[in-house]
């Protein structure tokens, strides 16, 4: 999973940033508004954590722009604001929910956890496909019962599969959502990782569609 | 609701209009009866003139060569035409009327002017009683009863006719007008009648006193039913006076009460609620502008104190943050020695930066309360300047910035270290918002009674649009960089509270990438006796010192 982080404060931006990699998400960052609406609208992120008080563009306006241009992307507001106008208003411009600092980090992922899942139109934590099971709260899978030992990177794809099951997701998707800046989509990395997950939990769960990406069938 | 102001004007409405009423009424009741009175007595003489003609035209002739007895009888008539003055006997008459009343003694030759002496009793006069009586009651009372009567005493005080409706009346002993006349009502004869009676004096001497009354009760009634109609139409008036007075208040309330409702209307929530002002050259409309100019300001106040306080929790709530993110993510998994050492470093500037935040916070809120702990020292600024450049040389020599300052001597009152925290926070300024390489100079005069410390930099500037927001509360012109600098946006806010404190006045001039000149104006102690910041030992003291070197 794919977030950005908008926020001018960089001791706040880096802590969150940190945490959230140690999660397994793949996170990128931006320190002022206009650089951060830039990404929103550029990338195609699973969601987006925009602070209210920015540098250059505020928070409300890389929102509404965000919205404006068409981007679904789930949005949770960071603010030290916490007067009840100002969270109705960010709700209102379209924000998806609204979190006051100072937070506690694990209350930040379990709502961007929670974000990401009401936008895939699945609100259940677990996810079951046949014999298989997909906890997102403790990123744990189990096959009959059986817990099966994955690596973050394979929990990741594999739950970016489940999540996004019965439909077909390309390869270019999946760097989007699951690399950051850093990785290149060139490589056959996520080859490696299909096959690993394949290897543990079963080799019917996820179907190639050669030339064009993998699919888990609903 | 007795304390209301419609009910207290309404009241004395009811209570003024009562009294005018009342009052009109009764004036109006007592004319009326003189009036009336008036009436009665014009009818009693005229009554009393026709009954001493018909008297003399019943009497009998005297002999021709006593014609003056006659015409003497003509000028007796107080309502005869002028006396001449040519006749003695005239004017003897005339002036034998005395005031006293008491009739005199007839002439000597009186009883020789009639051809026939009275007898003693009836027929009197020597005219037969019984027609003239007749004649008289006659005359009277015409064809239906008038209530008159006449009663006529001869110069003895004997009564030698009276008419048949006449009560039983005593020699009248009473004091006559200047006139030969006496009029008077008279009370309480034979029982309980009120009468009106006119007393005639000295037709002749046989009809020496003439008394012509009537009695007084036909009028009294009418005149109590005049005065019963006065009293209703008094009420009437009374009613439709309170009932208009009652609209009338009303309707003078009903701005009032509209302005109560709006007042209230306005509170912590909806300050934007207005008074409706509709006429604004009334009294009531001139209130609601007045108010409504207050609730502006209250408002405007309320928004500032509001924004203050969102912005003072905004700014103490990043680095606690900041805190709270590193400590979790610390101990979120065993870390590297390093990783612990990098979260602590970053907790500790966050908790310099709270620590720094609340200083200022308290020294503004300090400020605001308007008990500033100022004292009032004797201090001269040049050694301030220098301690203060000391002081931030380090930052400036990290920065490579020429700091220069050009100071003299200058006395003056005030607080050393809150004027120490001006300087420094101004030269930090100057520095912080420095190009790398930069000029930072300070320079103190005086002027015009006041001593102005100038900073001038060759910094980024501030651009025209944001120089009057520079010393709002928490207004940073660039926020990224003077977050970078560990600002909270509070420097020159506190500055110019301190500057003001002490009735001195800062002010800024910049162009952007030229430089900024911010100038500090304090009075000089004569300058602050004048305006009262002293109290009045500290103005002896000031007072005592040599005049200030210019």
């Amino acid at each position: 999973m794919r977030v950005l982080v908008v926020e001018d404060e960089p001791d706040v931006l880096r802590a969150v940033a940190l945490f959230l990699r140690e999660e397994g998400y793949y996170v990128d960052t931006a320190e002022n508004g206009d650089d951060g609406l830039y990404k929103g609208v550029t990338w195609d992120y699973d969601a987006i954590l925009l602070d209210v008080m920015l540098p250059r563009r505020d928070g409300w306006s890389v929102l509404s722009e965000l919205r404006r241009q068409k981007k679904s992307t789930p949005v949770l507001m960071l603010t030290a604001r916490d007067a009840v106008k100002d969270r109705v208003r960010g709700l209102d411009t379209g924000a998806d929910d609204y979190l006051v600092k100072p937070f506690e980090l694990s209350e930040l992922v379990a709502r961007v956890r929670a974000l990401i899942r009401r936008s895939a139109g699945k609100s259940e934590p677990v996810i079951v496909i046949g014999n298989v099971s997909i906890d997102t709260t403790s990123r744990t899978v189990s096959v009959d019962g059986n817990p099966v030992a994955l690596t973050a990177k394979e929990y990741c794809l594999l739950e970016f599969l489940a999540v996004h099951r019965g439909e077909l997701v390309t390869r270019t998707k999946i760097y989007d959502h699951l690399f950051d800046e850093c990785d290149s989509s060139l490589s056959n990395l996520v080859d490696v990782y299909v096959s690993n997950i394949r290897r543990k939990v079963g080799r019917e769960l996820i179907t190639t569609r050669r030339g064009m990406g993998y699919i888990i069938e609903g | 609701m007795f304390k209301s102001l419609r009910w207290r004007l309404q009241v004395w409405h009811t209570l003024v209009l009562l009294i005018v009423l009342t009052s009109f009424g009764a004036i109006v009741h007592r004319l009326h009866w003189q009036t009336r009175l008036q009436q009665v007595d014009a009818e009693l003489d005229r009554t009393a003139g026709d009954v001493v003609s018909q008297i003399r035209r019943r009497m009998p002739r005297p002999p021709g060569p006593r014609m003056g007895g006659r015409r003497q009888f003509h000028r007796d008539d107080p309502r005869s035409e002028q006396v001449p003055p040519s006749d003695p006997h005239g004017v003897a008459k005339a002036d034998a009327t005395t005031p006293d009343g008491v009739v005199p003694e007839p002439h000597a030759e009186s009883p020789a002017d009639f051809v026939n002496p009275p007898p003693r009793e009836r027929p009197y006069l020597g005219i037969d009683s019984g027609p003239l009586l007749a004649e008289l009651e006659q005359l009277l009372h015409g064809d239906e009863g008038s209530g008159l009567y006449f009663v006529i005493w001869n110069e003895k005080g004997e009564q030698v006719l009276k008419s048949k409706l006449a009560p039983e009346i005593d020699y009248p002993h009473l004091q006559l007008g200047p006139n030969g006349r006496s009029i008077d009502t008279v009370r309480e004869r034979r029982g309980h009648q009120v009468y009106r009676e006119l007393i005639h004096a000295g037709p002749h001497r046989e009809v020496r006193n003439l008394l012509v009354g009537r009695s007084l009760e036909p009028d009294m009634i009418a005149h109590r039913h005049s005065g019963w109609l006065l009293a209703a139409t008094g009420l009437v008036i009374l009613a439709a006076g309170t009932l208009g007075g009652g609209w009338l208040s009303a309707r003078a309330i009903r701005p009032i009460t509209a302005m109560t409702a709006a007042a209230e209307a306005i509170s912590a929530q909806n300050l934007s609620e207005r008074i409706n002002v509709q006429e604004t050259d009334s009294e009531l409309g001139k209130l609601a502008t007045v108010l409504n100019g207050t609730f502006d300001r209250l408002q405007f106040a309320f928004e500032r104190q509001q924004q203050f306080t969102a912005d003072a929790s905004h700014e103490l709530r990043t680095p606690l943050s900041v805190i709270s993110a590193h400590t979790e993510l610390a101990l979120s998994r065993p870390r590297s020695g390093e990783d612990y050492r990098t979260a602590l470093e970053t907790c500790q500037r966050a908790s310099q930066r709270m620590r720094t935040l609340i200083d200022s916070l308290l020294v503004l809120a300090r400020f605001d309360s308007g008990t500033p702990a100022l004292k009032q020292d004797r201090l001269d600024l040049e050694p301030l300047i220098q301690d203060s450049v000391a002081l931030v040389q380090t930052l400036a020599e990290a920065r490579g910035i020429h700091l220069e300052s050009q100071t003299q001597p200058c006395d003056l009152l005030g607080d050393w270290d809150r004027l120490s925290q001006v300087v420094t926070n101004l030269l930090t300024n100057a520095i912080r918002y420095n190009v790398d390489g930069g000029q930072v100079m300070i320079t103190n005069r005086i002027e015009k009674g006041q001593a102005i410390v100038s900073v001038k930099d060759t910094g980024i500037g501030i651009a025209t649009d944001q120089l009057p927001r520079i010393f709002d509360r928490f207004y940073q012109v660039d926020k990224a960089r003077s977050r970078a600098e560990g600002s909270c946006g509070l420097g020159l806010s506190i500055c110019k509270t301190i500057v003001e404190a002490h009735g001195g006045t800062i002010s800024v001039t910049s162009e952007p990438d030229v430089g900024t000149t911010i100038e500090v104006r304090l009075p000089l102690p004569d300058r602050l006796v004048a305006q009262g910041h002293l109290a009045s030992d500290e103005a002896q003291l000031v007072s005592a010192m040599p005049e200030q070197p210019v």
